[in-house]
């Protein structure tokens, strides 16, 4: 287990790509110390901002308020990185494998174009949860996700696989342009969920606001919902299958229109 | 003061190939000789005149629009890191200004032509070529669907019409006439496209491709523009175009005319899957009439950007294929669109593309009259020419290549009858002195005394592998700009243009027209000469 | 899909404006490029062309409107994609729809207005593009423009703020390939609105310092922006004494541009217009001063050795 403890907190945003359990895992202490990491324009040392504590492992613990160190965990493929603490932009960002696991809060682009492996927050997200890069045609195509607050807006846009579930509120356009995979929003949502969806499902445990081009469709008790609930109670997440049912919507219509948006009805 | 000794010189325009020469460089220009200055030894490399492009988008209104359009693509580009001797930049298919001149100087290349120019944004293609270092430019613009002429000609009052051309030429600070898909584009303001070569486009009686097309070349040879017109003929991309492109090349026979992107012109079939190559057809009507010249267009498998004035071929292609999808109208003049693309090779129709491209380069006959060019990025990156060049060396590569063919392609092509192998004198004939004698830039592309000092040299390698990859030093000018795949200088590089003779008068009768349908001041039209940085006018010969 | 402004001088017969004011914001427009003129194709002008304003409120523009769609704040996108799903014919939930204060009727009857014109052209404004759903509303008209050239002959154009911000755009573009929110910190161009945009950057107090250049955020942006603005160096050229002047530590007057001063100005349909000063001012330009600022910084030792910038690419 190597140990990162913030000892100054940049004044500006820190790039912290090399937080990584692939580059650290075959770096001895001293190389670890010496990983570059870029305070805005200024090539720095990983030791002028952190205690740094043992070696060659893919197990990183990061401790602080690193709610402007950005980048931590991309591209990574294996091992664990646990923060205690807050971080900042882009943690997980197209993950491979491994595990992410945060007390705190996290700021925008939480594994956008994620690729597998699990991420876990116990605090809140910002917005582009598992999302596309601005013009990309495919956000998260693998992994979960789970988030135990809320989220901002733009959860799973463009997703195209995996799972992603906030126990909180989330703000806009949650699974705008989604492609497939899910999205359980147990604290619902605000305006424009599923906006331009093609495919994908999205179950909101609370009711919530949708589009004119959604209509409803049934109310029922989807038997996948049942599998994915044990999956979920596995990861510390419940959701409700007995004591009522779904509503259906499909939609977009104003596009292919093959989304779900399954909103729970309790009886 | 620069001396090149002991390399190979290829120098076909002046009979040179392969001959252990010395090459002496002063004040910019090849000499015959000097005393003192640096040496470069070149023994085990090869000397070539630097890489002329005949056709090519590099920068502009479209261009920039294009850039805009894909955030994505950017974010996967090569990145180009800022240095004291490099600004900073993004290479890819829509490569930013600075990136444009190190990516193809990093190939050899010392001058391009950036083939499509409108004139109301000339003087934003000038600002960008301006910042697109170490190349010479030279630009062609846009003219086959100017409605002010297409009203002359409708009028029948040609002798006009050539004068506002001539007009728009120097008002636009240009080196040539392009012409793309003649009329089409004027329709494709009401949402059409021309039909035949022949019949009336949308709006007009008299005014037919064919008519604009000979109108033209006609107003070109009068003027006694250095390059003829520059055509992107009628019917791009569609299974069976080969008809018109036949019937365009009989319209003009007798003139000098150069098809641009031969290949898009160059398929026989009556619908996509019906769709073969008929480039020997072409191939042999090309030959027998010496006046024409052409680039080839050859597709290379992968990604691409099609950014063309072709508007209503790009609405089909977004149709087609579902991908993004940008338009925008010049009023009066023109248009552009843009449609990311990739040419796969399990594709039939792109596999026949591929074959068409090579079968061109190699059923054309005299190097001098075909060029070699991807119409970047419409077909490929113009980084990826070395691909081509190993294409054409090396046959056995080529088979091979062709074998990895969908086989119901290779029933549809004839690549693989084709034993022609270039050699290193050919291929540098179909990438610089060829081009450099078609756009009548007499000093470019070879390594006579008097000629510009713009010289590749490259590590002598069999069969021209890799050959344009990696040169070992650039010279541009007489200055070394690159070095051991190092930017050694920020030379900005000139731009050639051409002041045809016209009568001044015409401006009387363009004033008032111009106030009435366009949406600026007359007088705020023309491109001053001090945008045009390092502004070379060349000659137009109008014979007697 | 877009167009220069003499196209839609020229040819257009039906002309929207969403989230825009332009009797007020952009005066000249209708008089100069979309309403009054006489255009080659539409030779009676006003009475050839038919103008729908949509906006959250009646603005003065109504009044030159043949009709004006009033729509509940913060539904643009919810109108828009209605649209779109019902000119495809699909089927959309009549409820919602009332929310946005419109029916299913009144768009039905819209958009098959905008499918019988000859050429239509829709403008949208900062009352679009700016309020909550910000880039998706210009998207959502983007694609409603796009899937109109099925029917008919069909473009779209930003109406754009005051100044060169056109102009900006377009530099930034061809030097960097983004248009704005460009980050250059890591030796090369990256791009990420919402990391990388001026008001998200203030908010935040991400940097730690700012030039600022024919922009008045101090008077425009949140107070959190405005207060990291005066925490930090912040160096201000403007012709005028600014908001953000007062709050910064150094204030450099320049020539006003246009004014003044020469230069290139790009119009909100990206055609580039020379600028010639009519007057002479005793301040310099902002480009003497740029590089003024540039030489003394480059005799300083160099920051950035080769090896510092590593892209963090995909």
């Amino acid at each position: 287990m190597i140990t990162l403890t913030l000892k100054e907190e940049p004044s500006v945003p820190l790039e912290a790509e090399n937080i990584s359990p692939d580059v650290v895992a075959s770096l001895g202490h001293d190389a670890i110390r010496a990983l570059p990491v870029f305070l805005g324009k200024r090539r720095r040392r990983l030791d002028d901002f952190f205690e740094v504590e043992g070696a060659a492992s893919d197990e990183i613990s990061v401790r602080g308020n690193l709610r402007k160190v950005k980048w931590i965990g991309r591209n990574m493929t294996r091992g664990r990185i646990g923060v205690v603490g807050d971080v900042g932009m882009h943690l997980g960002s197209s993950m491979k494998g491994g595990v992410i696991d945060v007390t705190g809060n996290v700021s925008d682009w939480l594994g956008a174009e994620m690729r597998g492996g699990l991420i876990r927050i116990r605090g809140n997200a910002g917005g582009q949860v598992g999302a596309a890069y601005r013009g990309g045609l495919r956000g998260m195509n693998q992994g979960t996700i789970l988030i135990e607050g809320s989220a901002g807006i733009e959860v799973g846009m463009r997703m195209r696989r995996g799972v992603i579930a906030v126990k909180g509120p989330v703000r806009d356009f949650a699974g705008l342009q989604m492609k497939g995979g899910t999205i359980f929003l147990l604290g619902g949502a605000e305006i424009r969920t599923g906006a331009w969806m093609t495919r994908g499902t999205i179950v909101s445990l609370k009711p919530i606001s949708l589009l004119p081009t959604f209509t409803y469709a049934c109310t029922y008790q989807p038997a996948f919902l049942r599998l994915y609930a044990r999956h979920l109670a596995t990861l510390g997440l419940s959701i409700p299958s007995g004591d009522g049912a779904y509503q259906r919507y499909t939609g977009d219509t104003s596009g292919l229109g093959k989304g779900e948006i399954l909103v729970w009805e309790s009886s | 003061m620069l001396r090149i000794t002991g390399g190979k010189v290829y120098d076909p325009a002046n009979q040179v190939h392969g001959e252990v020469r010395d090459v002496s460089i002063s004040d910019g220009r090849i000499v015959s000789r000097i005393e003192g200055g640096r040496t470069i030894d070149a023994t085990g490399m090869v000397v070539l005149p630097g890489g002329v492009d005949a056709h090519t988008h590099v920068a502009g209104a479209a261009l920039n629009f294009a850039r805009a359009m894909v955030p994505e693509n950017q974010r996967q580009a090569v990145p180009f890191l800022h240095t004291p001797e490099r600004r900073m930049g993004l290479g890819g298919l829509t490569p930013t200004t600075f990136a444009t001149g190190y990516l193809y100087a990093g190939m050899g290349y010392t001058t391009v032509t950036e083939a499509a120019v409108p004139v109301l944004s000339a003087k934003h293609t000038h600002e960008e070529l301006r910042d697109t270092p170490l190349l010479d430019k030279a630009c062609l613009l846009l003219m086959a669907n100017n409605e002010i002429v297409m009203d002359l000609l409708e009028t029948g009052e040609t002798e006009r019409a050539g004068h506002v051309v001539a007009w728009l030429i120097w008002a636009a600070k240009t080196y040539g006439i392009k012409a793309v898909n003649p009329g089409g584009v004027a329709a494709w303001k009401w949402g059409k496209n021309a039909k035949g070569l022949f019949d009336p486009i949308e709006g007009y009686r008299n005014v037919t491709p064919a008519r604009i097309i000979s109108a033209l070349a006609e107003i070109i040879d009068g003027l006694g523009l250095p390059h003829p017109l520059h055509l992107h003929a009628n019917h791009l991309g569609m299974p069976g175009n080969v008809a018109t492109t036949i019937e365009t090349m009989k319209l003009l026979e007798g003139r000098r005319a150069h098809f641009a992107h031969l290949q898009f012109h160059a398929y026989g079939g009556d619908d996509w899957p019906t769709m073969r190559s008929e480039a020997a057809q072409v191939a042999d009507y090309f030959n027998a009439h010496p006046g024409f010249t052409t680039d080839a267009g050859a597709i290379l498998f992968g990604n691409a950007m099609t950014i063309t004035a072709d508007g209503p071929w790009q609405h089909l292609l977004h149709e087609l294929t579902g991908k993004k999808w940008g338009n925008i109208d010049v009023e009066n003049e023109t248009g552009c669109g843009i449609v990311p693309y990739v040419y796969k090779r399990s594709s039939l129709v792109n596999a026949i593309q591929w074959a068409v491209g090579l079968e061109l380069l190699l059923l054309i006959r005299d190097p001098w009259r075909i060029f070699l060019t991807t119409d970047h990025p419409n077909g490929a990156g113009f980084w990826r020419y070395p691909e081509l060049v190993q294409l054409l060396m090396d046959r056995d590569y080529r088979r091979e290549r062709l074998k990895a063919l969908p086989a119901k392609a290779q029933k549809r092509i004839v690549l693989g009858d084709l034993d022609r192998e270039y050699t290193l004198s050919e291929i540098v004939t179909i990438t610089s002195a060829g081009p450099a004698r078609a756009l009548g830039l007499a000093q470019k592309g070879h390594l006579g005394v008097g000629a510009d000092a713009d010289v590749a040299i490259y590590d002598e390698r069999p069969r021209g592998e890799a050959l344009f990859k990696t040169p070992r030093y650039v010279i541009k000018g007489g200055e070394v700009v690159i070095e051991e795949g190092q930017v050694r200088a920020m030379t900005e590089g000139r731009e050639f243009v051409v002041r045809p003779g016209f009568d001044p008068q015409i401006e009387d009768y363009l004033r008032p027209l111009f106030q009435q349908v366009y949406t600026m001041s007359f007088d705020n039209y023309p491109v001053e000469a001090e945008r045009v940085h390092g502004m070379q006018v060349a000659e137009c010969r109008v014979s007697a | 899909m877009t167009c220069t402004l003499g196209e839609v001088k020229n040819r257009a017969d039906f002309i929207l404006y969403w989230g825009g004011n332009p009797a007020e914001c952009h005066p000249r427009h209708f008089t100069k490029y979309t309403l009054t003129q006489k255009g080659k194709f539409v030779p009676q002008g006003r009475k050839g062309r038919y103008m729908v304003l949509v906006d959250i409120r009646e603005t003065p523009s109504a009044r030159a409107a043949d009709l004006f769609l009033q729509i509940r704040p913060g539904k643009d996108f919810e109108v828009v994609t209605t649209m779109i799903a019902l000119l495809k014919g699909r089927l959309v939930n009549r409820a919602a729809v009332e929310e946005t204060g419109t029916t299913i009727e009144q768009l039905q009857e819209l958009v098959d207005r905008m499918k019988r014109a000859r050429f239509g052209v829709l403008f949208f404004g900062m009352g679009l593009s700016m309020t909550r759903g910000k880039h998706m509303n210009s998207a959502s008209v983007l694609t409603l423009v796009t899937e109109l050239n099925e029917f008919t002959k069909f473009v779209a154009m930003p109406m754009r703020g005051h100044g060169n911000v056109t102009g900006a755009d377009m530099v930034i573009r061809w030097t960097t390939g983004y248009p704005f929110g460009v980050n250059l910190s890591r030796g090369y161009p990256r791009f990420n609105p919402g990391e990388f945009s001026t008001v998200d950057l203030l908010v935040r107090g991400d940097n730690d310092a700012a030039l600022i250049l024919g922009a008045d955020p101090g008077a425009t942006m949140p107070q959190p922006a405005i207060e990291h603005l005066k925490r930090i160096p912040t160096i201000v050229l403007d012709p005028k004494v600014t908001h953000t002047s007062r709050l910064s530590r150094v204030h450099i007057t320049t020539a006003a541009t246009g004014i003044s001063a020469p230069g290139t100005v790009y119009r909100m349909d990206e055609v580039p217009l020379p600028l010639r000063p009519a007057l002479q001012s005793p301040y310099p330009t902002d480009e003497e001063v740029l590089r003024r600022i540039r030489q003394a910084a480059a005799a300083k030792p160099p920051w950035t050795p080769a090896s510092n910038g590593t892209p963090l690419s995909a």
